[in-house]
């Protein structure tokens, strides 16, 4: 080392020894650094400048990328599904039917739909003929989504948000059918105009109900199973009129239980009442019509995608990159209190709010940008891996970023991670010391998924998924599951109430104790 | 406002132990004002207090006339070594200089500045962890010194320092204080501060001892004693007795006399046809000094006012 | 007598530090409580159709909170010698090092051993006090029950010698004990996130928690990924694994 130099910055007086009289009217001294400032901006600086210089946490912040993203094949792979190879549709539903020649209207009230499923149907139909999977288009009621225009187990124009009782409209002109709703059957709003282009001259038209199975979920032991539930549907129709351009003879009403495509066994599902053909042949109704199942296809919202949320999938290795977020959250505090630096921190700023609020910003930011490197690479990484694994459309998808949820589950993924930082900060500060403030946190955040997933019951593991810091992982989830227990910002909202509960403890500590 | 440190009535307590008792006094600018009484008198709870680590349970310590915490740029008003350990072990010693010069907006060149006021420029880019507890102290410093702040406070800045070090830790001290700012250095080792200090404040179990200039001190505790050596011891010591003097033999050719003034003795033995090869009045140590008055505060729960200095001391 | 006295030096540096006492008294707190909760939280309207719950299982599971106390108590006993060098006192004291982690291995897992059984033992009790409609009270006269409860003593052993291995070979308190985190817990976690039966097996299998925890299963041992002492097994090995390198480690590196 060399000797120092002994500037000081300004000249020297000499000194008079060490009995001197002292100067008491000496003017004092005036500090030569100019411009000092105290601005939040610098103390930003601060602690951006003592997160970046301690070698461990720069390792963190690179562990929690490296983590994610490297585990984020391996869990990938691991899984597998063999959705698409299930029939791409399901046609099965009651039809009260029968053939009409060419062009025509058929028009009918529906004057009473039970409320079986959210997307039971009632309405009416034109088909090609009675053979399950056959072309065809419908309106319809449901008692949860509005009026709905469909076709061809692929397409679904949605109407307005109404129920029954309601008037409904099908019109074919050649392959293009339309459809129509009126409240009071004279003034009619088109809902949309679909092309059935394989559509017979001859074909089938009438009333059908259908109503999807309802999902129940039983939990077992380290896990939960689904179940579907037979839901039957019922509505009644009248003012039933047919009315084909060219003149014909109309056979009269047949009833008829199509029972075809994914989730049937073929034999028709047992207990639908038959509605017998008696009460059919009374002219315009009204008619009761029983039905169970679904006429639906993907692209059709009744129809269930692949059970799996891939997308949760790819970013699933976040639950060891947090690892390393906890890590350094608490020891971005402890380690200040270890070393004794923290009294540096508090003499350079008195404000120990600020100083706080610019530790959580600091590593909030620097996680986020972290964290959001970690995610977009484990999605992109996850992808192609999943896709040989069975995970393709029509039944996966692929997820894009321009879909809105996974865009918000890609960005939440980081902003989980960020908050989680805080979280574990501000934890740190509590605690001090980082052993019990890393275990602390990983009890409220890791555990939980684990011990929820033994409980027996659903209630008890929903509840803990929504009570714990966990939830912030639901900000993830990018389609409905039987087992997600809370929306996706309203986990997200949970974890943050944690982190701000922490950190307006964390500030009243350090304000209240001596540094 | 003059540059101050103004400690008023100030108490602190831990526990069931009273840290700090009503302590008061003022450190003034211009001169090394030395902070002394044994280990755990409270001198660097009375450090903290002064900083706003520590929250007083009564009283008041002001900076400047302003409590530390209502300061903005504390940096530039205060300069601190607590603690010389508090780095953290991988963070590289400009990096360490760094974050404190952000927090204050003080320019970046400032800390460049006083690595090479403590000579630390070649360990700039080196880790905390590696440093001596020498390098540790002048990098400490070197954190005190950013702001050039006109206050100054350094709680046993010579503790692991090689005699080099404390030689220049003077050389330091004396110039900062004549440059007129609040120099103000605690020690549990009053001969650290010998040569330095020109004030010193005396603290023991929380309480002042006292406040006095090092030059009073001194005269007070050398008070009128003198050293004579003789070969006639007796005789010597018989004569000056009967002139009301207090002889007190050291060993076999030296005594020590007490109330006559030396230029008297000298007379006195020299009508007598007495030899003597020395007589010197007596300087006493600082060490002594304060010794003397730590060993009363050790011994007296409520420690009166030592004869030695005229004190202003806290019943 | 050498290693007694290694052992009174470690007995006394454990007991002497608060944070042991805090560990303890949250291992058995954690064990009893969340046990106790989740059988209660069962209460009697659960099982209408089939009663197959694993009773002893469940009672137990407040070991997957408690054992994050072991790992703390564990990994600081070795780790919190490096924050503070005091390894080097020690070290002054006890030259010979394997004597050194020897001793505070045994002495840590003692502890861990004698506080674990009182907290497994207090969930019993309390457990069996607890009524489930549709279940036998429970009874350590059922071999696979005392197996459930026996073993999870054991395995509490085992979690404390694998931290004081990681501990060893970490050395940095908070790095031990999240490298303890991430070996215990991520991998259950991914296993549940796993659609593929035979690699959720495969991972359970093989990471040390999952299949230590098999020792706890009463019920449908068929099913499991590995058979219960095996599963203690492959955790046994883990934590011999990590004591060895942790030795070699301890043995060559400067204190």
């Amino acid at each position: 080392m060399s000797q120092p130099t002994g500037r000081t910055g300004v000249e020297q007086t000499d000194r008079t020894g060490a009995d001197q009289t002292f100067r008491d009217a000496q003017p004092s001294y005036r500090t030569t650094v100019r411009n000092a400032r105290d601005g939040f901006g610098h103390l930003l600086g601060a602690e951006w400048t003592k997160l970046r210089s301690v070698r461990s946490s720069v390792w963190c912040l690179l562990a929690t990328v490296l983590l994610t993203v490297l585990i984020t094949p391996l869990i990938s792979a691991s899984s597998s599904t063999n959705a698409n190879e299930a029939p791409h549709f399901t046609d099965q539903f009651t039809f009260v039917h029968q053939p009409m020649a060419g062009d025509g209207t058929v028009v009918a009230r529906v004057s009473s739909q039970l409320n079986s499923q959210e997307w039971a149907r009632a309405g009416l139909m034109i088909k090609q003929n009675t053979t399950a999977g056959s072309p065809y288009a419908a309106i319809m009621v449901t008692p949860r989504h509005g009026v709905r225009l469909q076709a061809n187990f692929n397409t679904d124009i949605p109407g307005p948000d109404l129920g029954a009782p309601r008037w409904l409209r099908l019109t074919r002109s050649g392959a293009v059918i339309t459809g129509s709703e009126s409240t009071d059957g004279t003034t009619w709003h088109p809902v949309g105009t679909v092309r059935v282009g394989a559509l017979a001259p001859t074909a089938e038209i009438g009333m059908f109900v259908a109503s999807p199975p309802v999902l129940r979920v039983t939990k077992t032991s380290g896990g939960s199973s689904t179940s579907l539930v037979l839901s039957l549907g019922a509505a009644t129709f009248d003012r039933v009129t047919i009315q084909p351009n060219a003149p014909q003879q109309l056979p009269g009403w047949s009833e008829l239980m199509l029972n075809g495509g994914a989730g049937t066994k073929g034999a028709p599902p047992a207990n639908v009442p038959s509605d017998g053909d008696g009460p059919f042949t009374a002219g315009d109704g009204p008619f009761t019509v029983h039905g169970a199942g679904d006429v639906a296809g993907y692209g059709i919202p009744s129809f269930p995608l692949g059970d799996d949320d891939i997308v949760v999938n790819s970013l699933s290795g976040v639950q060891l990159g947090l690892l390393a977020v906890i890590a350094l959250g608490v020891l971005f505090a402890a380690g200040e209190y270890k070393t004794g630096m923290i009294r540096t921190t508090f003499a350079a700023t008195p404000r120990r709010r600020r100083v706080l609020g610019a530790k959580a910003i600091v590593v909030g930011v620097a996680v986020f940008v972290a964290g959001l490197v970690a995610s977009l690479i484990a999605f992109y990484v996850a992808q192609p891996v999943l896709r040989r694994h069975g995970y393709q459309p029509p039944a996966y998808p692929h997820p894009t970023l321009a879909d809105g949820t996974v865009l918000r589950a890609v960005i939440g993924t980081a902003l989980f991670l960020a908050v989680l930082a805080v979280f574990s900060l501000s934890v740190g500060v509590i605690l001090k010391r980082s052993a019990r403030a890393i275990a602390l946190v990983v009890g409220l955040v890791l555990v939980p998924q684990i011990v929820a997933s033994l409980v027996p019951s659903l209630g008890v593991a929903n509840w803990i998924n929504r009570l714990t810091p966990t939830a912030g992982l639901a900000i993830q989830h990018t389609r409905p599951r039987f087992d997600y227990a809370i929306a996706p910002w309203g986990g997200f909202a949970v974890l943050c109430g944690y982190a701000a509960v922490a950190l307006v403890v964390a500030i009243w500590l350090v304000r209240r104790r001596d540094a | 406002m003059a540059t101050t440190i103004e400690v008023r009535d100030l108490r602190k307590r831990y526990g069931r132990t009273l840290a700090v008792d009503r302590l008061s006094f003022t450190v003034a600018a211009g001169r090394v004002t030395g902070f002394v009484g044994p280990n755990g008198a409270g001198k660097s709870t009375t450090m903290r207090m002064i900083l706003g680590l520590d929250a007083p349970d009564g009283g008041a310590a002001l900076v400047g006339g302003r409590r530390y915490a209502t300061l903005r740029t504390p940096l530039c008003e205060v300069g601190a070594l607590l603690d010389a350990g508090a780095i953290h072990p991988s963070r590289r010693a400009r990096d360490h200089l760094l974050w404190m010069a952000h927090s204050n907006g003080i320019p970046r060149r400032r800390v460049d500045t006083v690595l090479a006021m403590v000579g630390l420029e070649s360990a700039a880019r080196r880790r905390g962890g590696g440093f001596s507890l020498g390098m540790r102290q002048r990098l400490g410093i070197a954190a005190a010194l950013l702001g050039d702040p006109p206050v100054l406070m350094f709680d046993e800045p010579v503790n692991g320092l090689d005699p080099e070090g404390i030689h220049w830790m003077r050389g330091l001290l004396r110039r900062l204080a004549d440059e007129g700012r609040v120099v103000f250095v605690s020690s549990h080792l009053m001969s650290e501060l010998e040569g330095s200090a020109d004030h010193l404040i005396v603290i023991g179990r929380g309480r002042l001892i006292a406040d006095t200039s090092v030059a009073q001190l001194l005269a007070a505790a050398s008070q009128d004693l003198v050293v004579l050596r003789t070969v006639q011891r007796s005789e010597a010591m018989t004569a000056l007795a009967s002139h009301g003097a207090t002889v007190a033999a050291i060993n076999r050719d030296t005594v020590t006399v007490r109330g006559l003034p030396a230029d008297r003795i000298a007379a006195l033995l020299t009508e007598r046809q007495l030899r003597f090869t020395e007589l010197a009045p007596h300087r006493a140590s600082l060490e002594e000094a304060y010794m003397d008055l730590t060993r009363d505060a050790v011994e007296f729960s409520t420690p009166d006012t030592p004869d030695a200095s005229p004190v202003a001391t806290e019943a | 007598m050498t290693s007694a006295a290694a052992m009174r030096m470690e007995w006394t540096k454990l007991r002497t530090v608060p944070s042991t006492a805090w560990s303890i008294v949250a291992l058995i707190a954690l064990t009893v409580a969340t046990g106790s909760l989740l059988m209660w939280s069962l209460g009697t309207t659960h099982c209408a159709s089939h009663c197959d719950q694993d009773m002893p299982q469940l009672s137990l599971s407040g070991v997957y909170l408690a054992q994050l106390a072991i790992v703390v108590l564990a990994a600081l006993a070795i780790t919190s010698e490096y924050d503070t060098m005091m390894i080097r006192t020690t070290l002054a004291a006890r030259p010979r090092r394997l004597t050194v982690l020897g001793a505070k291995a045994a002495i840590v897992t003692a502890t861990v051993l004698v506080t674990g059984g009182i907290a497994v033992l207090a969930t019993f009790v309390v457990a069996r006090g607890i009524p489930v409609d549709g279940y036998l009270p429970l009874s350590l006269d059922d071999g696979a029950t005392r197996r459930a409860y026996f073993g999870t003593v054991a395995y509490l052993g085992l979690i404390a010698l694998f931290s004081v291995g990681v501990g060893t070979l970490v050395r940095h308190t908070a790095g031990a004990i999240t490298t303890m985190m991430a070996l215990l817990y991520v991998a259950p976690i991914i296993a549940q996130l796993v659609s593929d039966e035979r690699w959720r097996h495969r991972i359970e299998r093989y990471a040390p928690m999952s299949s230590g925890l098999t020792i706890q299963a009463t019920t449908h041992l068929d099913r499991l990924p590995i058979g219960p002492w095996h599963g203690l097994g492959v955790l046994a090995a883990y934590a011999a694994a990590a004591l060895l390198l942790g030795a070699i480690a301890f043995l060559v590196r400067d204190a």
